[in-house]
């Protein structure tokens, strides 16, 4: 279907209606679409971090496994303990169901090939922003016992908390909206007559 | 478009960056987060004389039930993206200035909504309010960030195609 220069209000409206289905969607098939997230995140970590033991999910849960030692009170004398890191994946995968109801209302051709486009280019971000996460928890958060095991510098702590804030404040929102863009400008350039390549 | 995004994504980082500063933090991000819980407690006053609002905290006087509006929840970070997108592309300055104080009423008026609705979704139900404050409204700042930038640009006046071609190539 073909946008005219009046329609934005009503490919709002399409938007709007759609967003309940692919909330709920995403929402119950969340342990499948985690998955790739958790293979993604469990790839970088080991292979950044040799503290890093493994990952495992529990739903929309990751679960990051370290050897790192917690402080010695937090741990009974004579018991052998080690930091887990737990990441809720949907906190940063809430764009998915926005972008599949952007492509869904705008009613282009082979919605369905854009919608696992979609799906899989947003896999790094949700992947980056998931890492973000739990390294602010491992380095910063769990506090300084635990920062000196990491071997992590003064400035690698700063550039983990702004990953950490821009992964969660501005990239599960923007990277779906900036995905879309990209995917309809044929759309776009028909919706407003303003977009050029 | 290359350029359009090049910029978009420059700004948007640098604009970020300083909302992050100490400074930018203590002179805008907190005293805009306070007028937001106090523009938010002056509307409900108006249905609901029993709200107090403290700092960035909206509270029940009756119940006690309180929300506190935390970055991601006071449309900064929305705002610097519609900032951005307005500022990369090509349009007359005036154009912008006027996209940027209409855009940012919009954003912010949502915004107010969100706060409202999230304060009264939580007396009601704590699993509706997590719901709502994590994903849903989230995504729905987002979209409205979108559809005033939609809209702004659908409102520019159309040049001839050799000539937008050129501005847009020459940004």
């Amino acid at each position: 279907m073909r946008a005219d220069s009046d329609s934005l209000p009503r490919f709002v409206l399409r938007v709007v209606a759609w967003l309940p289905l692919t909330f709920a969607v995403w929402y119950l098939a969340a342990p499948l679409l985690v998955w790739p997230v958790a293979l993604l995140a469990e790839l970088a970590t080991r292979s950044a971090f040799d503290w890093v033991k493994s990952v495992e999910q529990t739903g929309p849960l990751l679960t990051f496994i370290t050897s790192l030692k917690p402080a010695e009170a937090a741990s009974p004398a004579g018991v052998k303990a080690v930091l887990s890191v737990e990441s809720n994946v949907l906190l940063f995968s809430f764009g998915l169901p926005m972008l599949a109801a952007l492509i869904l209302a705008a009613r282009e051709p082979r919605r369905v090939r854009m919608l696992l486009i979609g799906f899989v280019i947003l896999l790094p971000f949700q992947t980056f922003s998931v890492v973000a996460d739990f390294l602010k928890n491992a380095v910063i958060l769990a506090g300084p016992a635990v920062a000196a095991q990491t071997h992590i510098s003064g400035w690698q702590r700063e550039l983990i908390a702004f990953c950490y804030q821009f992964g969660t404040l501005i990239l599960p929102t923007v990277a779906p909206a900036i995905v879309w863009v990209l995917m309809h400008r044929p759309f776009l350039e028909r919706l407003s007559g303003r977009i050029k390549s | 478009m290359v350029s359009f995004f090049l910029w978009f994504l420059g700004l948007q980082a640098t604009l970020f960056g300083l909302e992050l500063t100490p400074w930018a933090q203590s002179w805008f991000v907190v005293p805009w987060t306070n007028t937001l819980a106090a523009i938010s407690a002056g509307i409900v006053k108006l249905f609901d004389p029993g709200v107090l609002s403290q700092g960035k905290v909206l509270q029940s006087a009756s119940n006690g039930f309180a929300v506190s509006i935390e970055a991601g929840c006071n449309g900064v970070e929305a705002t610097i993206v519609l900032v951005a997108a307005i500022l990369a592309f090509p349009a007359p300055w005036k154009r912008k200035l006027v996209g940027l104080a209409i855009g940012i009423v919009a954003v912010q008026g949502l915004n107010i909504v969100r706060v409202i609705s999230l304060f009264y979704l939580g007396q009601w139900n704590f699993n509706v309010f997590e719901w709502a404050h994590l994903y849903v409204w989230q995504a729905l700042i987002m979209l409205d960030v979108l559809i005033v930038w939609l809209l702004w640009v659908r409102a520019l006046p159309r040049d001839p195609p050799e000539v937008t071609a050129a501005a847009a190539a020459a940004h």
